[in-house]
């Protein structure tokens, strides 16, 4: 928060600094889910009010170096996205294990398994100690039920990013084919 | 030591540490089982209104204020009701409390001739036996309703029943979603997304069914209150209500009801009409009920086959009573949801 240093040496705050923090104290704290829940493309341009019902279904976790997030060919149930640490990808092509991508610090992935039940198509294992957050489709489907528009709102978001990815690999496509 | 025979070891002793946990916690639901009743019935209170309060947050609401306006509304609509319903409610109580000795000593005398009568019958039972068991029956039943020390513990724990079960209603409404995610903290991160799912589908399962439940004996209940009412039947709010509050057992809980009313009037008027009466409105009700009342509210709730609903419900009432009926539905429910997703994680995935 900014601060005035008054001539008196003394710190002084201004009416609109005062007003933010009685708007704080109502609304509560941060916390330490919120900041990183800003920081998502998916949930840009959300109100605070929004924030909080999100973090309510945001699921914090720490996986030890070597530790298994999940299988390939498990059931997915939600999206992770990367607070700390370094996460691996890897796909099983003829019994051996292929690293396909490598994610770090704000970074997400499994959003696919956040819109339908499907099996997971690559294993994701931490590299380091890694702090994630998760999203998982039973609580996110409750909220949309609850709160339509939030929903419709995230949706949004989620459907510009597949629509992204389906334009890139159709662009790839073409380039192979020319 | 191998690593996989360690890996092995590891896993048995996870299990067994499962084990343990679970049975601690089953120990723990035990010892507390007295304290429990405010928390059963608030957390049934909360499946019903938590719909209500999450339409007004998605609403714009805030769900804390959300949670204080139904809560409000819920009392002021009780009261209303309380004080729409008491004159007739108040006469019914006065008619039996005036009643009941005479209740109490028709029934005694009908089963001193029933036993008599059955002694005679069978021949080999010495005569008094059985009706001095009845007798010792009856005056083991009645000896507790004078005993003020019991009227006194019976009504403070009532007061307290009624007070609490607000407050944790509040706190379930409010602060429901929190505490499931405070719970689901402390599952490792390997069984995490299993558990869930187990989590949301046991919550679904429960959740419709009571709330259909609920709204079937709110409409059985009223329905019956009506129906007996336009035949001028005395005691009817009595029957009616009763009727509604044992529909919460399937099957068993109507025949309950039917069986209740009836005896009622034919001890209170010996008429046979008025008999009739009553069994044909709860009969009605109950044909009502399962034609166009239920397909409707039941329609999303638990699917289990009339058969197996029989066979637990008698089978809950042998082992825990009231509660064992209540509860045997639900707890098959949540038993069948986690085995169906814990075979699927063991038979799709190959792993759990």
């Amino acid at each position: 928060m900014r601060k005035n240093i008054g001539a008196e040496g003394r710190t002084t705050m201004n009416k609109g600094d005062k007003f933010t923090l009685i708007l704080n104290k109502i609304r509560g704290k941060e916390g330490n889910i919120i900041p990183v829940l800003r920081t998502i493309p998916l949930f840009e341009g959300l109100a605070f009010r929004d924030l909080k019902k999100i973090e309510l279904i945001a699921h914090e976790r720490t996986f030890m170096p070597d530790e298994v997030v999940f299988q390939e060919r498990q059931p997915g149930t939600g999206m992770y996205f990367i607070k700390k640490g370094l996460i691996e990808l890897t796909k099983t092509i003829n019994d051996e294990k292929v690293k396909i991508a490598e994610l770090g610090e704000g970074e997400f992935f499994g959003e696919m398994a956040l819109i339908e039940n499907y099996p997971r198509s690559a294993q994701a294992t931490a590299v380091v100690k890694t702090e994630v957050l998760g999203i998982f489709r039973p609580d996110f489907f409750d909220l949309i039920d609850r709160n339509p528009r939030l929903g419709s709102k995230i949706l949004l978001k989620l459907s510009e990013r597949l629509t992204n990815r389906l334009r890139k690999t159709t662009e790839m496509k073409l380039k192979e084919i020319e | 030591m191998e690593a996989s025979e360690l890996q092995k070891l590891w896993k048995t002793f996870e299990i067994i540490a499962i084990g343990f946990v679970l049975f601690g916690m089953l120990l723990v639901l035990y010892l507390i089982r007295g304290l429990l009743a405010p928390f059963i019935i608030a957390f049934v209170i909360t499946f019903c209104l938590s719909p209500v309060v999450d339409y007004m947050e998605g609403e714009g609401i805030n769900r804390t204020l959300a949670v204080i306006l139904l809560i409000l509304l819920t009392v002021i609509i009780l009261l209303i009701l309380w004080r729409l319903t008491w004159p007739t409610i108040q006469t019914e109580i006065g008619n039996f409390q005036k009643n009941a000795p005479h209740y109490a000593r028709k029934i005694q005398d009908g089963l001193t001739q029933g036993m008599k009568l059955l002694e005679k019958k069978t021949g080999f039972v010495p005569e008094g036996v059985l009706q001095s068991a009845v007798q010792k029956r009856i005056d083991h039943l009645t000896s507790g309703m004078g005993d003020i020390s019991f009227l006194t513990k019976t009504v403070a724990h009532f007061v307290v029943t009624l007070v609490l079960i607000p407050v944790i209603v509040f706190f379930f409404l409010k602060d429901g979603r929190r505490i499931k995610k405070v719970l689901i903290t402390y599952v490792p991160n390997k069984y995490f997304e299993t558990f869930l799912t187990l989590f949301h589908e046991i919550g679904q399962q429960i959740s419709g069914y009571i709330r259909g439940q609920l709204a079937d004996s709110f409409f059985v209940g009223v329905l019956a209150i009506i129906g007996l009412y336009w035949f001028g039947i005395n005691y009817s709010i009595l029957i009616g209500a009763v009727a509604g509050i044992v529909n919460v057992v399937p099957y068993v809980g109507p025949l309950l009801g039917l069986t209740f009313g009836g005896l009622l009037v034919l001890i209170d008027t010996g008429s046979i009409v008025d008999v009739v009466q009553v069994v044909g409105v709860l009969a009605f009700v109950k044909a009502l009920d399962d034609f166009a009342i239920t397909p409707l509210i039941l329609s999303r709730s638990v699917k289990v086959h009339p058969l197996m609903v029989m066979i637990l419900i008698s089978f809950g009432g042998t082992i825990h009573g009231i509660w064992g009926m209540l509860l045997a539905v639900p707890l098959y429910c949540t038993m069948k949801v986690s085995f169906r997703i814990l075979y699927k994680g063991f038979v799709e995935y190959g792993k759990w």
